[in-house]
């Protein structure tokens, strides 16, 4: 499933968050989109998924305009969670995995074995089988976190577009939620599109890092070739030293000490 | 029996009981076993208070209160807050008054056609004017204040219209002012209960669009929905439910108000289908038992049902507002 946008211009009434913007998501890859606060990373991600409309230029998924894809159809190939959904009062874990099968559904066809399977398969993924009847409100913040990512998963679709999934969980949840996604990644070779904070965590558990600063892409590539001082100097008007991770090799980023002014 | 099968048999049996005791109890007292002959001979005072006095008055009650009921769950839903329902928004009083409207000006048409377009006008106006440009749906509790504000005029305005109308009429008119079940016949009923069925079925047809809008915007789309569409739909379709209560009882305050929330703490109902159910079922336990209270609580004294309503539901509209105050959604 590649995604590309080209001279994608986005934004709200008179504001521009993103102009002329070109990008190629590579497919069957875990991508990471990175960037300062303001930048436009959700925007850019929204976009990729059709919840904003361009102001110019376009977004296309297997070389076919996301606007030609019927609805149905789209949420039949590609899968977004957004950042802070609404969750029903009262709701099961398994309720709310059940929801993810929408797309697949006529208004009146029954709930199918190919649905149960999607759903079980799901909660098997994020390791969730066993609170499947747990009331979603009752359960801690990354098992929250990974009930919407099961519904995602439901979907069954070989896009998965998340928006900041580990903000607000702690480290050991957030190096939780990558695994799943990486292994999702490589067992089904979906493909893997998320929004991170992290810097080091997304270089760790990606195989392509979208670096965004105020203007636009500022890199784009293997974590590699990304991250490296002046880009993150570009983006962030961070100075940093950039050394390998000492447990995986990828690269990580130590910002200097001295607030790098000099 | 286990708890999920129990409790919505439980809501039903309820729901039953109170309509025999509706049928049985008022100026005339018919008991049972009067009302059984009525029903098997065709004769006698049974057969009169079923097929006369009160039968088609309960019969009305019940598809005016299932018809509130669900209207109230759907936009509850949709709008993922309690306090938003028909008769808070607006849309009760506006199909109310587009029914004296026309009393007024001596249309023949059927209140039914006259409440949904009241209904739907309101909802149009309370639309334009929460409109905001660029920033998609209005929040709830805005459409809600903005909703009591139109609320409050098209009821004043009905009242204005009833002052002018002739004696006999401003009679009749009284009904669409406060809601009441009083000299309701089976043509009545029947009208109550066909559009029932007609917008019950288009509410469940929804009920999948619905789950996904629970879900937010965003996520609703996500999921394959036109999102501007499908709300459109759910909430023309309630908007319409509320209409079809008003042009049979009038706008009987609180019922769908009260409805969603009591039905889903009676039945634990968990899904959207089941929560819908149960607050139909609700709305029309509530709009039974309360005309019975009306015409059977003051020996003499016929009360209109929207009393009774309006006097269980202030004190529950007041609980739920200090409940969300502490919940910090005011």
């Amino acid at each position: 499933m590649t995604l590309t946008a080209e001279a994608l211009t986005l934004g709200y009434g008179d504001r521009m968050v993103v102009e002329h913007l070109d990008l190629t998501l590579p497919p069957g890859r875990v991508t990471a989109i990175l960037g300062p606060n303001g930048c436009g990373k959700s925007t850019l991600l929204h976009a990729l998924a059709r919840l904003t409309r361009p102001i110019s230029g376009r977004v296309s998924l297997e070389g076919r305009d996301l606007g030609a894809y019927a609805p149905r159809a789209l949420a039949r190939r590609l899968a977004i969670l957004p950042q802070g959904p609404a969750a029903p009062e009262g709701i099961r874990v398994g309720d709310l995995v059940r929801r993810g099968r929408t797309p697949w559904r006529g208004m009146l066809s029954p709930w199918s074995e190919a649905d149960a399977r999607a759903c079980a398969a799901a909660l098997e993924a994020v390791g969730m089988t066993a609170l499947a009847e747990r009331p979603l409100q009752a359960l801690s913040g990354g098992q929250r976190q990974r009930a919407w990512i099961a519904l995602a998963l439901a979907q069954d679709t070989p896009a998965l577009l998340l928006d900041e999934p580990t903000t607000f969980l702690d480290l050991v949840h957030q190096i939780e939620v990558l695994r799943l996604l990486r292994r999702r990644n490589r067992e089904m070779g979906t493909t893997v599109i998320s929004v991170l904070h992290d810097l080091n965590l997304a270089a760790r558990f990606s195989d392509h890092l979208v670096l965004m600063g105020r203007g636009g892409v500022v890199a784009a590539g293997a974590p590699g070739a990304v991250m490296t001082p002046d880009n993150l100097k570009a983006a962030f008007g961070l100075n940093a030293r950039v050394e390998p991770d000492p447990e995986t090799g990828a690269p990580m980023v130590i910002p200097r000490a001295d607030g790098g002014d000099a | 029996m286990s708890r999920a099968v129990s409790r919505p048999l439980a809501l039903a049996l309820l729901l039953a009981a109170a309509t025999l005791i509706a049928l049985m109890r008022g100026a005339l007292d018919a008991p049972l076993a009067v009302l059984w002959e009525g029903l098997v001979t065709g004769e006698g005072p049974g057969a009169l208070v079923l097929a006369e006095i009160r039968g088609p008055r309960v019969a009305a009650g019940l598809a005016a209160g299932a018809a509130l009921g669900l209207s109230g769950a759907i936009f509850q839903t949709l709008f993922r807050n309690p306090l938003a329902s028909p008769d808070l928004l607006g849309f009760t009083s506006g199909a109310s008054l587009a029914v004296v409207a026309g009393m007024a000006a001596g249309l023949a048409a059927p209140p039914q056609l006259l409440a949904a377009a009241g209904g739907l006008a309101a909802w149009a106006l309370i639309g334009a004017l929460t409109l905001r440009r660029g920033e998609g749906a209005a929040p709830p509790l805005t459409l809600v204040l903005v909703g009591l504000g139109v609320g409050f005029g098209a009821s004043a305005c009905a009242t204005f219209l009833m002052s002018a109308l002739p004696l006999g009429l401003a009679h009749e008119a009284q009904r669409w002012i406060t809601g009441s079940l009083a000299a309701r016949g089976w043509d009545h009923a029947g009208a109550a209960w066909a559009a029932l069925a007609a917008l019950g079925l288009a509410a469940f047809a929804q009920v999948r669009a619905l789950e996904a809008l629970e879900l937010g915007e965003a996520m609703a789309a996500g999921l394959g929905l036109d999102v501007a569409r499908a709300r459109r739909g759910v909430a023309a379709t309630a908007v319409l439910l509320a209409a079809a209560g008003v042009a049979v009882a009038g706008p009987l305050p609180f019922v769908a108000l009260m409805a969603g929330p009591a039905g889903a703490r009676v039945s634990g109902a968990r899904s959207p289908a089941g929560r819908l159910a149960a607050a139909a079922a609700t709305g029309a336990l509530v709009v039974v038992l309360a005309d019975l209270v009306a015409r059977a609580a003051v020996p003499g004294v016929q009360l209109p049902a929207g009393v009774a309503t309006g006097l269980l539901g202030a004190p529950y509209l007041l609980w739920r507002l200090s409940r969300e105050m502490e919940k910090g959604g005011l």
